[in-house]
């Protein structure tokens, strides 16, 4: 039971982790936290849904397809609606962020309202018997691409080229754009990026749970208090972070009560803030007046 | 009740129109119930109510500069310990007005708090999360809360008035919130007031004058909780029934829109913003998505378009309603 409880936790924990992910790399690279980034998720997972339910592709051409959608989607995002105000305090972007996530929310619902839509299983594997613990084929399917991204964009932010400019482009973009870094274009294609890894993780959970509008905010705030935890902007942290809250969110709910499952998150995000402001692994930051 | 604000802001006048346009504006907020049938005075009620509560919301978000959601807790507050003294202790509303307000305005010290120790998106998530825990707690308070069903507030009429209900309830708006209104307007243009807007330019600077930021911070969230609270009990009051779905996410929206569409930092813009969107649910419901699809436009047009909103536009055209933050001259 244990056992069985910590491998879903896990699985859970590499969905957050991967949310948690797009939304460091726009925090990284733009010094924005993205509040619509669940809906991003959730678009990802809608998309599928339309490619493969109505259009009738095959979910290995849909797969893709419906990622490089939402790349665009996140691009055509920022050069709308986020560059305009670029140059204005951090809490109106916010704001704006909030106001985006409301609107995918909003058009979602024209569309599914009141349904909530199951999607076909994908990987028709037979599920793994290790001892008690059963392990599916769709959780292998969603730790394993969590890891591969994970390790992509611990090298592309710490040791390429393009890693390097992007953080010097969210330090300090005058000066980046002073030395030739054209800081527009980074910054639409990390949103870009962190869209379509919303996306890739909304097509991963999209088989296994049910899609309704609403599917973003559930995993965002999950994602908020992993890297609330973590400290936002770290990659390790975020990564660590998911996964504690998956576990402990599958125990709390089997061992205390299943209600716990829907607030735990939220326990996790004031408490360890009330203790740690700046998150677990986070520094404290230092302000220059 | 916005006349005064108005009058006080519009600097010298006419001694003749300084006196005579609050009272025109007075005697037509007075005679309003007899031009309007039921569901619009309900309506009416309703706008006065979620004015009330975009100014509380605005004394953080516009004037402290602190982008927190705690409304919707405060709200909550409000509206349920309105519901429960009424409900479970028998008070009658006008008992029960006060106590209500003063457990949305001990909530917000409670919030601010910890609100002392984060900043920017930290404040942002866990204000957000706090709602969301109340909302939970609503719907397992089982027997004090009634759970998802909500519950009822017993009717509530003043028997020596020989008015329609809403009537009545739109003198009391207008009696209770006229005086939170008050005292507001004149708390923004106090020291108080002006040691907010100081720690929103510049929260070192605020505190090298002499201001403590903690204090000031929580007596910000404070006052907030008490105005919202007080709101969200008149809310509680017009609608008859708190129950949790009232205070979610989409509470949220309407609440934030409303003040950001008014105008961050200004009174008159919350309240003309109360004036044009509360009445929006009310038609958009019926179409899935729609309230959220509107508002979201809204709020985006405000942001890339006008980042003052409503009172920032009236401003430009109308310099005298610009709002002081210091008293008016004797």
């Amino acid at each position: 039971m244990f056992g069985q409880l910590v491998l879903s936790g896990i699985s859970q924990g590499s969905i957050y982790a991967l949310v948690a992910l797009g939304m460091t790399v726009v925090y990284r690279a733009t010094g924005v936290v993205n509040f619509a980034h669940g809906e991003f998720f959730m678009m990802g997972a809608f998309v599928l849904y339309v490619l493969v339910q109505l259009a009738g592709l095959p979910f290995y051409a849909a797969a893709p397809l419906a990622v490089i959608l939402m790349f665009l989607c996140g691009k055509a995002v920022e050069r709308a609606l986020v560059r305009p105000i670029a140059l204005a305090p951090h809490i109106i972007i916010a704001m704006m962020t909030v106001a985006v996530s409301y609107l995918l929310r909003g058009v979602a619902r024209v569309f599914w309202g009141r349904e909530v839509l199951p999607m076909p299983q994908v990987f028709d594997l037979p599920p793994l018997q290790l001892g008690e613990v059963i392990l599916t084929a769709q959780d292998l399917v969603i730790v394993a691409v969590t890891l591969a991204l994970m390790a992509g964009f611990f090298l592309v932010f710490h040791r390429s080229r393009f890693g390097r400019i992007a953080q010097a482009a969210s330090a300090n973009p005058r000066g980046a754009a002073l030395i030739g870094i054209d800081v527009d274009a980074i910054s639409g294609n990390m949103w870009g990026i962190a869209a379509a890894l919303g996306a890739v993780a909304g097509i991963l959970v999209a088989p296994i749970t049910l899609l309704y509008p609403d599917m973003g905010g559930q995993v965002l705030i999950r994602a908020f208090a992993a890297m609330t935890l973590g400290g936002f902007g770290n990659l390790g942290g975020a990564i660590a972070g998911s996964l504690t809250v998956g576990v402990l969110e599958q125990l709390a709910g089997t061992y205390v009560s299943t209600a716990m499952i829907d607030i735990f998150a939220f326990i996790v995000i004031i408490v360890a803030l009330i203790l740690r402001p700046n998150g677990f692994f986070g520094k404290a930051e230092v302000a220059r007046v | 009740m916005s006349d005064a604000i108005l009058a006080a802001g519009g600097g010298r006048r006419g001694g003749a129109a300084r006196l005579l346009a609050p009272a025109a504006a007075a005697l037509a907020l007075l005679a309003l119930p007899w031009f309007t049938n039921d569901y619009v005075q309900y309506i009416v009620n309703l706008i006065l109510a979620y004015g009330l509560v975009a100014v509380g919301f605005n004394i953080v978000l516009g004037y402290l500069g602190q982008l927190a959601f705690a409304n919707t807790a405060f709200f909550g507050v409000g509206a349920y310990a309105f519901g429960i003294l009424m409900e479970r202790y028998g008070l009658p509303f006008w008992a029960a007005l006060l106590p209500a307000a003063l457990a949305g305005g001990l909530t917000g010290l409670l919030i601010g708090l910890p609100a002392l120790r984060l900043k920017g998106y930290y404040l942002a998530v866990v204000t957000l999360s706090l709602g969301e825990l109340l909302r939970w707690g609503y719907i397992h308070g089982d027997t004090l809360t009634h759970g998802s069903s909500g519950l009822a507030i017993p009717p509530s009429t003043l028997e020596f008035l020989p008015l329609p209900e809403d009537a009545q309830r739109y003198y009391v708006l207008l009696i209770v919130g006229g005086l939170v209104l008050w005292a507001t307007v004149n708390l923004l243009r106090s020291r108080v007031g002006r040691a907010w807007v100081a720690i929103r330019e510049n929260e070192f600077a605020a505190a090298s004058l002499g201001f403590s930021p903690a204090l000031y911070k929580v007596a910000a969230f404070g006052w907030s909780g008490f105005v919202v609270g007080m709101g969200g009990a008149l809310f509680a009051l017009l609608i008859g029934r708190v129950a949790p779905e009232s205070f979610d996410l989409h509470q949220l929206l309407l609440q934030f829109a409303i003040v950001m569409v008014g105008g961050l930092g200004s009174v008159v813009g919350s309240l003309l913003g109360a004036l044009l969107l509360t009445a929006a649910p009310e038609v958009l419901r019926n179409f899935p998505g729609a309230e959220e699809i509107v508002f979201s436009l809204l709020l985006i047009g405000v942001l890339l378009f006008m980042p003052h909103g409503l009172s920032g536009m009236l401003r430009r055209v109308f310099p005298r309603l610009r709002e002081r933050l210091y008293r008016s001259r004797p």
